[in-house]
């Protein structure tokens, strides 16, 4: 008898040690503890590398009690994916965690066309009743989204009316931080980067988290592997800015297949802006452009005037002449007037 | 010592010990002789030649060896045999063998001449088939299902890693 409840104290003792055991297993050691259970080896390996090497497994990803103890079970089970991935919510919690780091990054992010929500983007009328949605809306718009578009937004129709499936989803961003960054893409930290590199961050032009989260692949690509499209106008080539980072840009604003300028979404410089780089005008976070004319005008400028007064899109949306595509020949239908530079307007030296 | 750092260290040691004995396996299913026997084996499949990769490359052992756990768990004693049989078949050498010779062998097989007290009655026609068809997919297929690493059969076709795929104009662009 006493055997049999020694048995069963110890049966016990260790059902009521496996919890903290579970938590305790994940927690300690940081990342060489994370990457005991091989399905995840690869990722600590590659965050090793990473420029957030000095940031704990901890600190970005949740590890609750619970879900530590359900990753052991899972580990157990044999129920882990083909390769390990962050879920939606995963996703959604991340950006949090982002923020108490890189605030100012969040706070442009939060105030720009980038974080718009699931409710304004899926359920906004006017597209609705124009264009049925489908999941293919899901490669740009909230890629990380388990499920196809009949998960989100019901009905799928021009008819309406459309509400989300979950109506907690409402404001969850669109696009996460995790849509254009991977936080274990090698590189260097950023304070660490005069010393290791022999640069200044402020010389880099782009962070190595630069990457597409690709939902085909349900992996990020990293900025070197986004291809910069060839866009013709007619016949003509237009000339491109060979900033990779525009990679980015072009795979949610590109042209149709015939890689025409102005086709689908499209934005290319053309005219007057023709090889300027998206980044040369647009913040990287906000989107906005606002304070960007006065980066290079009236410096270089062709006319001296207040470029940011004169009839385009920049001033008004409405106006006819895109900011993207305006032309010298767009106002000046009978050939260019000379220059009008006042002898007050700063100039650039010869 | 202290009764929090008693139940953390017993605690710790609990799981160490669950998780240790898998620390040092790589694979998820195929024991380290057998996944090295299986990497020889897509080698000879397709061989990495001059510039261009080969399944030793794409990882297509580590892709088969995932889907062991998942979609292909049924096809599990069927590799253990295999593996086990050209193993017996070379006397334990064929990682060591050249990938000339293991493709001689494989041919055999492929033809169905494999010994059938080794292969069965069909002499290992339909196991070549069956791994030949799983590594095509661990070379070609895309990286999410475990193979393909770091897309080398796409680069090597040319195919980009991610297209640009324009839509329709949205309104109001």
């Amino acid at each position: 008898m006493k055997t049999v409840l020694a048995i069963a104290m110890a049966v016990a003792l260790a059902g009521l040690l496996l919890a903290p055991a579970t938590d305790y297993a994940y927690k300690a050691g940081g990342g060489e503890a994370c990457a005991r259970c091989h399905e995840i080896a690869p990722q600590v390996e590659a965050w090793m590398e990473s420029s957030h090497r000095e940031v704990r497994c901890e600190q970005c990803h949740h590890s609750g009690m619970l879900t530590n103890m359900r990753r052991v079970r899972d580990h157990w089970a044999g129920e882990v994916p083909a390769k390990p991935r962050m879920k939606h919510a995963d996703v959604l919690a991340m950006t949090e965690r982002c923020r108490s780091c890189h605030q100012q990054e969040y706070a442009q992010w939060r105030n720009g066309p980038h974080s718009v929500t699931f409710e304004s983007l899926f359920l906004d009328k006017k597209h609705n009743s124009e264009r049925i949605l489908m999941d293919d809306c899901f490669r740009c718009h909230g890629m990380h989204f388990e499920g196809g578009i009949e998960d989100l937004v019901q009905p799928v129709n021009t008819e309406g009316p459309w509400e989300l499936k979950r109506a907690d989803l409402k404001n969850t961003p669109a696009l996460p931080c995790l849509s254009c960054h991977s936080v274990h893409r090698t590189g260097q930290p950023l304070k660490g980067h005069v010393r290791k590199a022999g640069i200044s961050w402020r010389e880099e032009i782009a962070r190595p988290s630069l990457a597409l989260f690709d939902r085909r692949s349900l992996a990020p690509v990293a900025l070197g592997d986004l291809p910069l499209p060839v866009v013709y106008e007619d016949e003509r080539p237009v000339k491109m800015s060979p900033d990779q980072r525009q990679g980015l840009c072009y795979q949610c604003h590109a042209p149709l297949a015939g890689g025409q300028i102005k086709s689908g979404d499209d934005r290319t410089p053309m005219g007057v802006h023709e090889g300027l780089s998206c980044l040369a005008c647009h913040d990287h976070h906000r989107g906005t452009t606002r304070t960007s004319c006065a980066t290079c005008h009236p410096r270089l400028s062709n006319c001296g005037l207040d470029v940011e007064t004169m009839d385009t899109t920049f001033a008004n949306k409405e106006s006819k002449h895109n900011i993207h595509w305006v032309k010298c020949a767009d106002c000046h239908p009978k050939g260019v007037p000379p220059k009008r530079v006042s002898s007050s307007s700063p100039r650039l030296a010869p | 010592m202290k009764r929090r750092s008693f139940f953390l260290v017993a605690s710790g040691a609990l799981t160490g010990a669950g998780c240790g004995h898998r620390r040092s396996a790589p694979f998820r299913t195929l024991s380290e002789s057998e996944a090295a026997t299986l990497e020889a084996w897509c080698d000879a499949l397709i061989p990495s030649t001059d510039g261009t990769p080969g399944a030793k490359e794409a990882r297509t052992s580590r892709y088969i060896d995932i889907q062991l756990t998942r979609r292909f768990r049924k096809f599990r004693p069927q590799y253990q045999q295999a593996l086990a049989a050209i193993e017996k078949m070379t006397g334990g050498r064929f990682t060591e063998i050249s990938v000339e010779e293991r493709t001689v062998l494989l041919e055999k097989i492929e033809k169905g001449e494999g010994d059938k007290a080794l292969w069965g009655p069909d002499g290992g026609r339909e196991v070549f088939n069956l791994i030949l068809q799983h590594t095509l997919q661990g070379f070609y297929g895309n990286p999410r299902h475990g193979g393909n690493h770091d897309y080398v059969s796409w680069r090597m076709l040319g195919i980009p890693v991610v297209p640009v795929r324009g839509r329709g104009v949205a309104y109001g662009a």
